[in-house]
């Protein structure tokens, strides 16, 4: 049977000022971020005690105990509680995939509005105790008698009692992301220079648009933060230049620094997704609408392919479904994991070589205008709570599409840990 | 912010004590609470010289509930319980002599008053007047009116309306706010009536039902208290405040069901933005509450440009074009619009250290008076409301003497809630209140400054 | 030749300890008595904290480096014994190949049998091969042969030359880097038996002139197939030659390229680069 589908529309967003690793959010968990970042966007669009039709979001690095982080924060925020949720992890691509699911429910009718959203801690990560000290303590749990009891103690070494930090490591590499975006950034020759300055202008790019009062409608403060802490609006090639590098440096040619590359952060992001007669009845704007979304993942283990380039992958074939070309888009949102995997993606695009014998194409897809790229500022500026850029990206993009006027229409790139891309096409 | 001298003083121990030691006690005052009587006793009416609105008045009473009983006799008996206001009717003054029967009608009445009770005088405009005669009589009443409210004690308050002739129908909005708990901290105040369409009121309890307001500033203090109240009386709030205050904003809007929108007023875009926002997200705005403001207060020989700037530009600049651009849009501003302006005592009766803040206050008053007669033209209403002491996270800080004797010096010994501010606010911008235009209501307990 | 069928696996501390006290003295041809077992069947509880120390997959199929685990024991018995010409401390491994004829269901009731074979002259002293042979319902389903070399030792006269080397591809790409911590040693002897002292501690491995503690080559090999596990044909051959010993702790890296249907690997110092472990996978 097929069901007549209809585009989701994005509504607007909130999010939580984003803040690097340890700083102003120190003290504050998933749920609660999520929840405030909830409770902000309740405010802006008058939803209490509204059941909108679905909440999905997720985190990367989430507690066990976290398992339903998501209805968990709906409870706890002023959404009725008889708003259903569900929890989601693509990595970075946790948050443009929750907006994607969202989007095709309503699409397809199944819901009228939905909020999509992510967050993410690195301060308050989950730490595992030792494969050793965790299964003492299943047995010591399982145990019938006391004598099992005490037998199960006695196998507890102090040695095992220091736990296990989580490490920003694909598990099948071992090389954290940064080392494989370094070897991604060698093969395809990025420079530093360019690298910097692709830094120095998201930071420019995102001052500027705080300042001029962008941001108003799509952040609300939190614990004291009122922009992301890691915004450098004084930032400068010169300074860059001083930095040390800090990923692949096996290489003494090494590019790759900690203002190049995205530092650990935290934060939390939710976007409103609904249809046009839901938005229309409640008074509510419609930002831009959710055209097509695609995901692809490479063979980053023994394939050859860089972790991060699947979204080189997946954005050509999102386009030929939708007739477009690379150039057909007045915005390009592509995630800023690192600076390098920003121009390893738009360089592989022009390289005519890589489209045919990679992406199966008979020329390439072309350059982008630069001008074009990131223009209110991205991760680099802004910081990347993994699972809280998707969103960050979906409501900044939709912002500046309706703010361009209709028919404009923008391309989200986002590259994810275990060599996945998610991509998304935006129209106003 | 609770006044912990008010709360001793009328606690049990603290009551014997100061009793004993003649110290000032001052009351407990009754603020309104949904559901409850207008009044918690009967009134008296009264007349002095021709008394054209008895009848007016009486009917708004019935209507409210409320018992009216004949003038108290001379010995001070009456045929019931104790009052809970005394309303003087002296419309028709025509010389001084007339206000014998004023004191004769009074003075065994407000014996009689209640703790929280009520004088409301009524009279004709002094400046109407078509003799000196009868102009002197009229503008006794205001030396009058403000000294019975000196006189008062325990929480009781005294107010007149001046009624011109054809304003009848304006009288019900404001004698109600008189005498309700909604004007516990207003005292000693004259407020001049026009002639308007008043609409038939709906439901008391809901005042605001069907309206979109917008309060700037609403993210704490006085401008969270306007925001509850409004939404109380069933109005949807547009909480507006600068982006950094967003997530109290968030907060407010979240508690009473309304929307934050975080804008910096003083932005050179901001007045667009906040109309485009009202149209498209409301289809327009019923009531605006220009409640932001900032102190930057330094002696004037010490105050730095910056200092000035940016206390005119929030506190009176942006008043000015969010208003001008609501009124210029066309259909954003909604018929009937209410206007409120928050001004300050400050601005009338300035203050050392203040010269920026109070000059702009003050001209939030020249701005309101000014643009009245043109909200007139499109049955809407613009006044301000000058706060006096008011309790808030503010003046906590400020030093314990200063803040004393700040509490103290008003004829109800004790400083104002942010939420006496909000009512009075919330009463002008009912549609009930059309009558009420290009006025300045203190809300200040009788503040001794700039009376 | 002569059988002897053992009804339960053997304990391995005590045949080190036997080794041990009767290395000297040996000598002479290699034996060419066989160990068996019949009707083996495997612990679930064991296989999975095999497959756990060595991260391989856990399921109901064997992985191919498992059945070592229930023939080494086998082969300690014959080496262990006094008429075994090599004496076993100061045995090195250094080539492993283990020949995968059709994967092994773990529900599988696994027929052993072990031999030695193949005494041969190497540069540096004498080579002698262990084979083991599995069988589940008459049919040979794996096979393998684990090279030592005696430094020191010789050959009988006219023994062939030994076959030590495993020759890959160039591997220029790491597709993993491991950190291999100073307790691998000592969790791969409690799951394997194989408590050689020179796997367990510094100290220990000093006195058998090692540096430090090394790790066993046959946990290297395991989990260099861990990180192939899923791209596997069903029969294949896994033949590895270990190089320089891995010290504990260390970080390694491994490279593989597809070659031939099936896999070249290395395992290699992260910073030195130097081989600890060269292989090749191959279909049969």
């Amino acid at each position: 049977m097929a069901t007549p589908t209809r585009k989701a529309a994005i509504v607007g967003g909130n999010r939580i000022p984003f803040a690097r690793s340890n700083t102003a959010y120190a003290q504050a968990s998933n749920q609660d971020m999520l929840t405030a970042t909830l409770d902000g966007l309740v405010a802006r669009f008058g939803l209490q005690g509204e059941s909108v039709g679905e909440v999905v979001a997720g985190a990367v690095l989430k507690h066990a105990r976290d398992f339903n982080l998501t209805r968990e924060s709906v409870l706890g925020s002023q959404l009725s509680p008889t708003t259903p949720a569900y929890d989601i992890q693509q990595a970075c691509g946790t948050g443009l995939e929750a907006a994607i699911l969202v989007a095709n429910k309503i699409a397809l009718g199944q819901i009228e509005a939905g909020i999509a959203g992510g967050v993410d801690t690195t301060s308050d990560a989950p730490l595992a105790v030792g494969d050793d000290l965790r299964r003492t303590l299943i047995s010591l749990n399982n145990a019938k008698t006391v004598a099992d009891r005490l037998k199960a103690l006695a196998r507890i070494r102090p040695g095992q009692l220091v736990p296990e930090i989580p490490r920003n490591a694909e598990p099948r590499t071992g090389l954290a992301m940064g080392d494989h975006a370094a070897i991604t950034a060698k093969e395809w020759q990025i420079g530093r220079e360019e690298q910097d300055e692709l830094a120095v202008l998201s930071h420019q790019n995102m001052a500027a648009a705080y300042d001029r009062g962008f941001f108003d409608d799509l952040v609300t403060p939190y614990l004291g933060l009122t922009r992301d802490n890691n915004l450098r609006p004084d930032s400068s090639v010169e300074k860059l230049a001083t930095l040390k590098p800090v990923f692949g440096t096996g290489d003494p040619d090494a590019t790759m620094t900690a203002a190049n590359s995205t530092p650990l952060t935290d934060g939390a992001s939710a976007v409103l997704l609904a249809s046009d007669e839901w938005a229309e009845a409640k008074g509510l704007p419609v930002l831009a609408h959710l055209v097509d979304a695609q995901t692809a993942a490479v063979d980053y283990v023994h394939g050859g392919e860089g972790l991060l380039m699947a979204p080189v992958y997946a954005v050509p074939v999102m386009l030929a479904r939708n007739g477009l070309t690379l150039q057909d888009f007045d915005f390009y949102e592509i995630h800023e994991a690192f600076a390098s995997t920003v121009l390893a993606t738009m360089k592989a695009w022009e390289d005519p070589a890589y489209c045919k014998g990679k992406l199966g194409l008979d020329a390439p897809l072309g350059s982008i205008d630069r001008s074009k790229l990131n223009v209110n500022g991205s991760s680099l500026a802004a910081g990347h709570p993994f699972a809280a850029t998707g969103g960050r990206i979906v409501a900044q993009l939709a912002k500046q599409l309706h703010e361009a006027g209709p028919g404009k229409r923008g391309l989200i790139s986002i590259c994810a840990a275990g060599g996945q891309g998610v991509v998304a096409i935006l129209e106003s | 912010m609770s006044d912990w001298y008010t709360n001793f003083v009328n606690s049990g121990v603290g009551t014997t004590i100061s009793k004993q030691l003649g110290l000032p006690r001052p009351a407990v005052l009754r603020r309104y609470e949904p559901g409850e009587p207008l009044l918690p006793g009967p009134v008296v009416v009264g007349t002095a010289g021709g008394g054209r609105l008895r009848d007016t008045v009486t009917a708004v009473l019935r209507d409210a509930g409320v018992t009216v009983l004949s003038p108290v006799a001379a010995d001070g008996s009456t045929d019931g319980e104790k009052l809970g206001a005394v309303v003087l009717d002296a419309t028709g003054l025509s010389g001084p002599g007339d206000l014998a029967a004023a004191h004769d009608f009074l003075a065994p009445a407000i014996r009689r008053l209640r703790a929280s009770g009520r004088v409301v005088v009524l009279a004709d405009p002094p400046a109407q007047a078509e003799t000196p005669a009868q102009a002197a009589a009229r503008q006794a009443v205001d030396g009058l009116t403000r000294s019975i409210g000196k006189e008062l004690l325990n929480g009781s308050t005294a107010n007149a309306i001046y009624v011109p002739e054809g304003a009848e129908a304006s009288l019900a909005s404001p004698l109600t706010f008189f005498l309700s708990g909604r004007s516990a901290y207003v005292d000693g105040q004259g407020v001049t009536l026009a002639a308007a369409d008043v609409p038939a009121s709906g439901d008391p309890e809901k005042p605001l039902a069907g309206k979109v307001a917008v309060v700037t500033g609403a993210a704490r203090g006085i401008g969270a208290s306007i925001a509850q109240v409004v939404a109380r009386d069933g109005a949807h709030v547009v909480a507006v405040d600068i982006p950094a205050a967003g997530d109290s904003l968030a907060k407010v809007a979240n508690e009473i069901g309304g929307t934050a929108l975080q804008l910096d007023i003083t932005a050179p875009d901001a007045p667009q933005r906040l109309v485009e926002h009202l149209r498209e997200r409301h289809g327009g705005v019923d009531i605006v509450v220009h409640n932001a403001g900032i102190t930057r207060d330094k002696l004037l020989v010490n105050m730095d440009a910056a200092r000035w700037n940016s206390v005119m530009a929030v506190n009176l600049q942006a008043q000015l074009d969010i208003t001008q651009a609501l009124l210029d849009d066309g259909d954003v501003l909604k018929p009937g619009a209410r206007v409120v302006s928050v001004s300050s005592q400050s601005g009338i009766a300035g203050n050392r250290g203040q010269t920026n803040y109070a000059a702009s206050k003050a001209g939030v008053i020249g701005m309101v008076r000014a643009w009245a007669p043109r909200f007139a033209e499109r049955g809407a209403t613009i006044n301000a409301v000058a706060p006096g002491f008011i309790v808030t996270e503010m003046t906590a800080k400020m030093p314990f003497g200063r803040r004393e004797i700040g509490s103290r010096i008003n004829s109800l010994s004790q400083g104002g809630l942010p939420v006496d501010v909000a009512e009075t606010i919330a009463w002008l911008a009912q549609p009930g209140s059309a009558g009420v235009n290009g006025q300045v209501v203190r809300v200040c307990g009788q503040s001794m400054l700039g009376a | 030749m002569a059988t002897t069928t053992l009804d339960a696996a053997p304990n391995l501390g005590a045949l080190y300890a036997k080794a041990t006290v009767t290395a000297w003295g040996r000598g002479g041809a290699l034996p060419d008595d066989r160990v068996a077992r019949t009707g083996v069947e495997v612990d679930r509880a064991h296989l999975a904290e095999y497959a756990r120390v060595c991260r391989l997959p856990f399921g109901d199929v064997l992985p191919a480096t498992y059945p070592h685990m229930l023939a080494f024991p086998l082969q300690m018995v014959l080496m262990s014994d006094r008429a075994f010409p090599l004496a076993l401390p100061g045995l090195v491994h250094v080539r492993n190949r283990i020949e995968q004829l059709a994967p092994v269901p773990v529900a599988a009731r696994l027929d052993l049998e072990v031999w030695a074979e193949r005494f041969a002259t190497h540069r540096s002293g004498a080579t002698v091969d262990l084979c083991a042979s599995v069988s589940t319902g008459g049919a040979e389903v794996w096979r393998s042969r684990s090279t030592y070399l005696a430094r020191g030792a010789s050959a009988p006269a006219g023994a062939e030359a030994a076959d030590v080397d495993v020759h890959v591809g160039a591997l220029d790409r790491a597709v993993a880097t491991w950190r291999v911590p100073d307790d691998a040693g000592r969790r791969y002897a409690k799951v394997s038996g194989d408590v050689n002292p020179i796997h367990l501690s510094g100290l220990t491995a000093k006195a058998f002139g090692f540096k430090r503690a090394i790790a066993h080559g046959m946990w290297v090999k395991a989990r260099a197939l861990g990180a192939v596990a899923n791209r596997l044909p069903e029969a294949f051959a896994y033949d590895v030659q270990f190089k320089k010993p891995l010290f504990l702790p260390s970080t390694v890296t491994l490279s593989t390229a597809q070659v031939d249907g099936g896999w070249d690997l290395a395992v290699r110092n992260a910073k030195s680069g130097s081989d600890h472990l060269l292989g090749t996978i191959r279909p049969q």
